[in-house]
């Protein structure tokens, strides 16, 4: 446990001290305040039975910019490391390998959350500036936060694993969005030419990002998507474990 | 400190290190020397569990590396190839950081840092990024990052490898004086800093030890016979045949002439020494010399001797020399340095004395 912290805050310090994260920082909360002021100018002109939250985190154009921040900040986890050769000082320390995994995808998790944070601000700034009566339940911002969060999870556990697949940042990149995009589009499979009520449009709506934000964004906290994001970051946790391990197989 | 038996590691149809055994006994300094590719760093990564041993195992101060891989990593100060450092930290920061997943706390890291850093002489550099030091910086930050927890243990991948005569002598020096407090397993393909430095030698090629002894054993043992260098102003023949009249001389031969001088390279029977004689029969003949030596056989000629005994011959060698020429070869080559360096470029590719020069 002593390790992970040195080796969290090691990991933390590394992302804070370089540009990216700024930059990443910057474009995303750029990026979606533009898209927040957008949403309110269409809820202007149309009336709209649902929230500004709800409409926000629906949009396409949301998402776009969202996956985009997975590869940013996970291809240099494992790859940077095995390009340079740290690795190998790094794992003839007396550290575990689950240390050294965890700690890198919670610095990565913490990353995450900063980055995406400001959005949140957006709501209460909204009602300060105009002194609007609330348009939106205080439960569906928690919601919808808690989704991004959970999502957030799985999403950067991809990435982890990603890159720990490759010794190249551009090829972990491109596998941690194509990942995340096909399980994005997983939930969307139930919109294209299946039958509605099969067991199959069902059982793939479990698989819903979509869903599961729009729920979490009216404020309704389901316990199926939350074991979900859960248990599923940890399998990919569990499978980098075993592929940073996989230089010790006795083959 | 180590016991190795029938270590192994085998890559997809190929066998990188094939049952190595070994030991290594506490405070020795043992070099690990072969040729590039031999498995030398396989060998130093299954020891410092970076990779596991497809078969055998090791014991490192008593630990087993596969059981107990955490214990072994704790005692073992390991300095890989190439010195991987993080670029983006600062020296007293990055050997901080070390130090600390390496299990000391706040206060013994602060000590062991600023311990760590006179040893290697990098109080100069200490704020400054590892990306901007100099290859030697690097090299001594790698060493102090070794050393910093005082492990039992020191393994030192070819630390000397791209460091200019100079700094390969002060590192020299350096594991010298650490040698005094760890015990020191260093690969490296430089062989005279195995012989200044290494109280024991383990020669690996091919992924099979040739020979583990001390420089001195290994040198003593090289079936090779004495050697001396003469050089004289005269005529070549009658000088030769004079020469070759004295008892314990094997064979002659003509190095070089230069205008009227000489050198003549004489090879005698193994442990006689013909220098005395060679005096008396300069002084009768009244010969001018400028060049009367002994040519001691070096841990590279046993090095190169072990490595042509071995069962298969390497790619370059020549499959028309018999062992008897190459042999020949070496001793004539030896006595020339030029030839030496080319010899060494061209790895152990012969070329056969004439015996009528």
């Amino acid at each position: 446990m002593r390790a992970f912290f040195i080796l969290f805050g090691k990991e933390l310090r590394s992302f804070f001290l370089s540009p990216l994260a700024y930059v990443v920082m910057a474009l995303f909360t750029f990026l979606n305040g533009w898209l927040f002021i957008s949403m309110v100018k269409a809820m202007q002109l149309q009336v709209s039975s649902r929230s500004l939250i709800y409409n926000l985190f629906s949009s396409g154009w949301f998402w776009m910019g969202y996956f985009i921040l997975f590869p940013l900040i996970t291809m240099r986890l494992f790859a940077e490391e095995r390009k340079m050769g740290t690795i190998e000082g790094l794992l003839t320390a007396p550290v575990r390998t689950a240390e050294v995994v965890l700690a890198k995808y919670a610095a990565t998790v913490v990353v995450y959350v900063v980055i995406v944070a400001p959005v949140f601000l957006f709501f209460p700034l909204f009602q300060a500036v105009t002194g609007e009566e609330a348009a939106f339940h205080t439960g569906a911002v928690w919601g919808s936060a808690m989704g991004l969060f959970l999502v957030g999870l799985f999403n950067v556990a991809i990435g982890t694993l990603a890159s720990a697949l490759t010794t190249n940042q551009l090829i972990a990149a491109m596998l941690t969005f194509v990942f995340v995009m096909l399980h994005y589009f997983l939930g969307f499979l139930q919109n294209f030419g299946m039958v509605p009520g099969s067991a199959w449009t069902a059982g793939m709506a479990y698989f819903s990002t979509t869903e599961h934000i729009q729920s979490l964004s009216e404020g309704l906290i389901d316990s199926r998507p939350v074991i979900y994001y859960l248990s599923f970051s940890i399998v990919l946790l569990a499978f980098t474990h075993l592929i940073v391990e996989s230089r010790k197989w006795r083959v | 400190m180590i016991e190795a038996r029938n270590l192994t590691k085998r890559y997809a149809g190929r066998t990188a290190v094939d049952a190595v055994s070994f030991e290594v006994g506490k405070g020795e300094i043992v070099g690990f020397l072969g040729p590039n590719g031999a498995g030398k760093s396989t060998t130093l990564r299954m020891l410092t569990c970076f990779l596991s041993a497809s078969e055998g195992t090791a014991t490192v101060a008593g630990y087993d590396i596969y059981e107990d891989s955490i214990e072994v990593r704790r005692r073992v100060g390991y300095m890989p190839e190439n010195v991987p450092l993080y670029p983006d930290m600062r020296v007293d920061e990055y050997l901080r950081f070390r130090a600390r997943i390496k299990g000391l706390g706040w206060r013994a890291t602060r000590f062991a840092v600023g311990e760590a850093m006179d040893i290697c002489s990098l109080a100069e550099v200490e704020k400054k990024m590892i990306s901007t030091l100099s290859k030697g910086y690097k090299q001594r930050v790698g060493l102090a990052d070794a050393l910093v927890n005082k492990p039992e243990l020191l393994i030192l991948d070819e630390p000397t490898n791209g460091l200019d005569p100079n700094q390969i002598r002060q590192s020299r020096e350096l594991i010298k004086r650490l040698g005094e407090r760890h015990t020191i397993l260093i690969s490296t393909h430089i062989l005279s800093e195995v012989e200044m430095t290494c109280g024991r030698v383990i020669i690996i090629d091919r992924g099979h030890i040739r020979a583990s002894d001390s420089p001195q054993n290994l040198i003593r043992r090289l079936r090779k016979p004495g050697s001396v260098i003469l050089e004289l102003k005269g005529s070549v023949e009658p000088a030769k045949a004079k020469i070759e009249g004295i008892d314990g001389v094997k064979e002659v031969s003509v190095i070089h002439e230069r205008g009227a001088w000489v050198s003549f390279a004489i090879t005698t029977d193994p442990l006689v020494d013909v220098r005395e004689d060679l005096f008396a029969l300069v002084q009768r003949e009244k010969w001018s010399i400028r060049e009367l030596a002994s040519r001691a056989a070096s841990l590279e000629d046993a090095f190169v001797d072990i490595l042509q005994q071995s069962p298969a011959t390497t790619p370059g060698a020549s499959e028309e020399s018999p062992a008897l020429n190459l042999e020949e070869s070496i001793t004539a080559e030896d006595l020339d340095e030029s030839a030496l360096v080319a010899r060494d470029e061209e790895g152990t590719k012969s070329n056969p004395v004439d015996p009528a020069v």
